[in-house]
Formats: structure tokens, C-alpha cells, sequence
């Protein structure tokens, strides 16, 4: 069904099929498809590459505060990067 | 700070590379000449019912480049980010990197510089409200600090004698016109020189109330890695402050979700609690004057508005391994009304900027400049939507379903709910309704806009505080101040 020019709330409605409306829609389209897409990563899990190979992330010395390196109770060591 | 012609121009420079960015894929898309939309249709859901829709929605090759940017921008942030990382972390340069793990551990090969202790210094001005909750959440830690140090800076009300009462030490600023910076240095120049190489350093707010586990977790991993030079905390916001507290706990939430995926890697060490090696601390004072901005011999820059943000980059310049861990959780004030909030956003977006101006574009820069680039051109991005959406709703002559919107909709509303699950039925009630936080998010997006244009047209920045007295709202902690330490990394694209 084609609709009828007519009048909006507070526009004409062939503002809608305007080529400039046309333009503002696509790039809105593209930004908000851009964002969805990061949206989209945030909820899904993150996979960290690294988790594949493990020996990579193995010390190679002892950095505890200990010099005969005590074992602490907990290894953080794999969570503590550098920033 | 200096407010040079550089401070002024890392405003125009984030507007010009947002603004750009923005008219680059405004001409791509003009110049594509995308069809006007001529029709509409009429069809019959369930039977009965009469709706309008529109299936407009851009190509499927324009969706696939518009993935795929963002998938690149993203992946490419993220390791341009760790190479940087692992860089800083294999240096080996004295010099340059004097914190980096490898110049530690080296200077510090066996040899054993004592147990783990704590010392706390929290800066208080006018705290009266909220100090005694705050000395309590730490002296009721599992792993108690040894030591409590109440920086008293021109207090007028009853901050010092509470404090005491307690029984920890109070130390009162003299003659100091710096703010929590100012004090926070005077009182580093008593305690700093006694500190042995494990005897940290914690700072924390007077409006903060640390969880339990915080200590013993952060003793944990000093102990375990002789390297790591700082623990951040990660903060939650209070209850009440209705919807306002509501907004900013959701974001808060959000944050802690981020750092968690991020496996701890630092945005900021946040002023709220923060934990230090005194040998990081040490070597930033010592830095100060040549290879970093300040004053030699300060540990806090007085001249930054957001004294942890540049804190943190100081230490980041000086290759220093640091961590906010899931664990170092604390639980810190909301801004209660939307003007102290303003005030509070528009210091820590003023601070960030002021910092990057101060460090220039360095490595260690690098995801502070990018956040602020993308937090510009999701002011752009925003501000288009909505404009779009009110000249659709102006237009339109009755109802219409656009099914790719509503489509992007409803993507957009799980990843809301998804990301503050763990704050609990509220704060998926109103992340599930979009609008509220869309506006919230138009809100920040103003104070980010009303930020770079005041450091582009070389506004000064004021410092504000508001502050309650015990006495006027008894029973009511913890008190209301504007919170002295911001973390820009808070802030966020829409």
C-alpha cells in the first residue's frame, strides 16, 4: 500500500522521503549497526587466545617476595598483566 | 598545570578527529546516494491485526563493512594495547622503564625485604559524615592494615576528633592550598622515607568503605609477585539517591564487568583505594620535574585535576606492573543530585583531557587518547540517532514498524540487561527500558561537550564541594561530597 502525502505530528511526511532523510537514515543505519556489533561482543564471552597456548604465560623465575620462592596460596600471576 | 596552547588544542583535536571521522562517513554514504524511501506497507499480524511497516534498511554489503569496521577497530585497539603492554613489560631499559618487572626483579634478587604490611593514608576534608564508616571497614578487614593515617587538610568540622577517637593517627596538612593532592604529599614526605620495600602504601577516600577480602587478596598478590607495583580497586556505588544513584550504579556495575573481561588490565587506579609499592611511589617523586610533568619530589602532580588518573599514567610511563583484581572490590559514594553530578563528570572529563595534554602522545597514552576519540564520535553517533528517531516520530502520520530498528532494538536492550546483570532486579528493570539510560547517556554526553569545548576555549576549571554535616542529617552516611577522586575511565562512549 502506498500511503498519501499528508501531515505528521509537527512535519510534513514527505520529510520521510527526502533524499537528505535518505542520507541521515543510512549513516545513522551504519554507526548504529557499528555499535551493535560491539554490543553484540560485549555479551558474548571473551575468548583470550593466549588461553590456547598456556606455556606461554608460565614464569620463567620465581617473583615472589620470597627469595627461596615460597608458594603463595594462590597464583594471581596469570591475572596481573602489565597496564 | 600549565594551561598552554597544547592544553587548548587537545580539545580541538579530539573534536576535529571525532568531527572528521563523522563528515568522512557522512560524504561516503551522500556520495552513495542512498534511495529515498517511497512506500510503505500494510499488513495483517495474527489475523486482526492492521500495522504499517517499513523494511528499509541498508544493504547487506554497507551491514557487512559496518561489522567489520567495528570488529577491526575493536580488535586492532585491543592489540595495539597489549603490544604495547608486552613491551613495557620486557624492558629491560633502566632508565626509562625503572619500574618495569624485569629492572625490579633484578634489583631485588635475593633479597628479602620483610612481610607484607599496610599502611593507610585517607585524605579527609570536612568528613565528619562518612570517616568513622570508612576507618571501620578497615580495621574489620581479615587482613587488618597495620597501620591508619587520617590526612587531615583544613578540616572545620569534627573529621580530626572522630578519627582519633578510633584510635588511628591523624596527620593535619599545613598551610596547604593544593586540595587532596597538596595533603596527600605532605603526609607521603613523613610516611614514605620509613617504608621498607614491602611495606605498601594504600590510599583511599574518606567516603569509601572497602569490602572484606579486599586486604588479604591484595597481600596475596604482593606477596606472590615481588614485580607488581599497584593494586586497584574496583568500586561499586552506594545504595539510595533513587534514580540518579540508580544510573551511576548501573554504570559502575558495567565498569567492574569490563575490568573483569579485561582480566584486571588497569584503565586507572582508582582514587577511591589504591594500593602502591613504595618503591613505585618513590621513583614517580623522584621522576617528577624530568621525565614526568610535576614537581621533583611530589608523588602527586597538584597541578592535575584527576590526581589518580595521572598517578596511574605516571606509573604506566614508568613501566609499572599493575592490577585491579575482581576481588579488591570497594563501595563508594553517588553523586546525589544531577548538578553535583554534572560537576563531578565535567571534573574527571577535564582532568582526562589535562592529563593526555601533560603527557602528550606516548604509548602509554594511547588508550586514554582512543577512549576520548571514541567517546567523541559516540557523541556524533548519538546525537545523529536521536535527531533521526524525533524527525521520524515529527513526521509520521500514524504508527509505522521499522523491523530493522526494532531489530537493533532489542540487540541493544540485551546487551544492556546482559552487562548489569549483577546488580540485581532493578538495575535490569531499567536497563530493559532503554530510554531512561539513553538520556542518561545524552547527559554525559553533554558534559564531555561542555569539557572539550571549555579546555578548547581555555576556560579554567574550578574544583567543587559540597558537603553535608553529620549533625544536619543525623543517621544518614555516608556523607554527600563531591567525590575528590574521579576515574575517567568511567566514562564511556554511548
Amino acid at each position: 500500500m502506498h500511503l498519501t502525502p499528508g501531515h505528521g505530528i509537527l512535519l510534513p511526511t514527505e520529510l520521510l522521503h527526502s533524499s537528505g532523510f535518505a542520507v541521515l537514515a543510512a549513516f545513522v543505519a551504519i554507526n548504529t549497526v557499528m555499535y551493535a556489533s560491539l554490543a553484540l561482543a560485549k555479551v558474548l564471552p571473551k575468548v583470550y587466545l593466549s588461553d590456547l597456548w598456556t606455556s606461554v604465560n608460565r614464569r620463567a623465575e620465581n617473583r615472589s617476595i620470597h627469595p627461596d620462592g615460597t608458594p603463595s596460596p594462590a597464583d594471581p600471576d596469570r591475572l596481573v598483566e602489565a597496564a | 598545570m600549565q594551561f598552554g596552547r597544547f592544553q587548548r588544542a587537545i580539545g580541538f583535536l579530539v573534536l576535529g578527529a571525532s568531527g572528521g571521522a563523522a563528515a568522512l562517513l557522512w560524504f561516503a554514504v551522500a556520495e552513495s546516494s542512498p534511495a529515498p524511501r517511497v512506500a510503505m506497507d500494510e499488513g495483517l499480524l495474527f489475523g486482526v491485526w492492521h500495522v504499517f511497516y517499513d523494511t528499509a534498511a541498508p544493504a547487506p554489503r554497507v551491514l557487512l563493512a559496518a561489522v567489520a569496521m567495528a570488529l577491526l577497530f575493536a580488535v586492532g585497539l585491543a592489540l595495539v594495547e597489549r603490544r604495547i603492554t608486552t613491551r613495557s613489560r620486557r624492558s629491560l631499559d633502566l632508565r626509562v622503564k625503572p619500574l618495569a618487572p624485569k629492572v625490579v626483579m633484578a634489583a631485588t634478587t635475593g633479597v628479602y625485604g620483610g612481610p607484607v604490611t599496610i599502611t593507610v593514608l585517607i585524605p579527609a576534608h570536612d568528613e565528619e559524615a562518612s570517616i568513622g564508616h570508612t576507618i571501620s571497614s578497615l580495621l574489620g578487614q581479615s587482613h587488618r592494615p597495620e597501620r591508619v593515617v587520617v590526612v587531615a587538610d583544613n578540616c572545620t568540622d569534627r573529621t580530626i576528633p572522630i578519627a582519633r577517637a578510633t584510635g588511628v593517627e591523624v596527620i593535619e596538612s599545613v598551610g596547604n592550598t593544593k586540595k587532596k593532592a597538596g595533603a596527600l604529599n605532605q603526609a607521603l614526605a613523613v610516611v614514605l622515607p620509613g617504608q621498607g620495600d614491602n611495606d605498601l602504601v594504600m590510599v583511599m577516600d574518606a567516603d569509601t568503605a572497602l569490602d572484606d577480602g579486599f586486604l588479604e587478596s591484595a597481600v596475596r598478590r604482593f606477596t606472590a609477585d615481588r614485580a607488581l607495583m599497584a593494586v586497584g580497586g574496583l568500586f561499586y556505588g552506594e545504595q539510595g539517591a533513587g534514580l540518579i544513584g540508580l544510573f551511576q550504579r548501573n554504570e559502575y556495575v558495567r565498569y567492574a564487568r569490563e575490568m573483569a573481561r579485561r582480566r584486571g588490565r588497569v584503565y586507572v587506579l582508582t582514587g577511591t583505594a589504591s594500593l602502591f609499592r613504595p618503591v613505585a611511589l618513590r621513583t614517580v617523586a623522584g621522576s617528577r620535574g624530568g621525565s614526568l610533568p610535576g614537581v621533583h619530589g611530589d608523588v602527586y602532580d597538584t597541578a592535575a585535576l584527576t590526581e589518580d588518573n595521572e598517578l596511574t599514567i605516571a606509573l604506566k610511563s614508568l613501566g609499572a606492573l599493575m592490577v585491579s583484581p575482581a576481588d579488591c572490590t570497594v563501595v563508594t559514594e553517588v553523586m546525589p543530585t544531577w548538578p553535583t553530578l554534572w560537576n563531578q563528570r565535567l571534573r574527571w572529563q577535564r582532568g582526562a583531557l589535562e592529563n593526555l595534554g601533560a603527557y602528550g602522545v606516548t604509548p602509554q597514552t594511547f588508550r586514554n587518547w582512543a577512549q576520548q576519540l571514541g567517546i567523541g564520535y559516540g557523541v556524533i553517533g548519538l546525537s545523529a540517532y536521536v535527531l533521526l528517531a524525533l524527525l521520524t516520530v515529527a513526521s509520521v502520520d500514524h504508527w509505522v514498524w521499522f523491523p530493522f530498528w526494532v531489530g537493533m532494538g532489542l540487540l541493544f536492550m540485551a546487551e544492556r540487561v546482559v552487562t548489569v546483570w549483577k546488580g540485581g532486579w532493578r538495575a535490569r528493570l531499567l536497563a530493559v527500558t532503554i530510554v531512561p539510560e539513553l538520556c542518561f547517556d545524552l547527559f554525559l554526553n553533554a558534559v564531555f561537550v561542555k569539557g572539550v569545548l571549555d579546555i578548547s576555549f581555555g576556560r579554567q576549571a574550578s574544583w567543587t564541594h559540597l558537603s553535608h554535616s553529620a549533625d544536619l542529617d543525623p543517621g544518614v552516611e555516608p556523607d554527600l561530597d563531591v567525590n575528590l577522586d574521579p576515574d575517567p575511565g568511567i566514562v564511556k562512549a554511548a
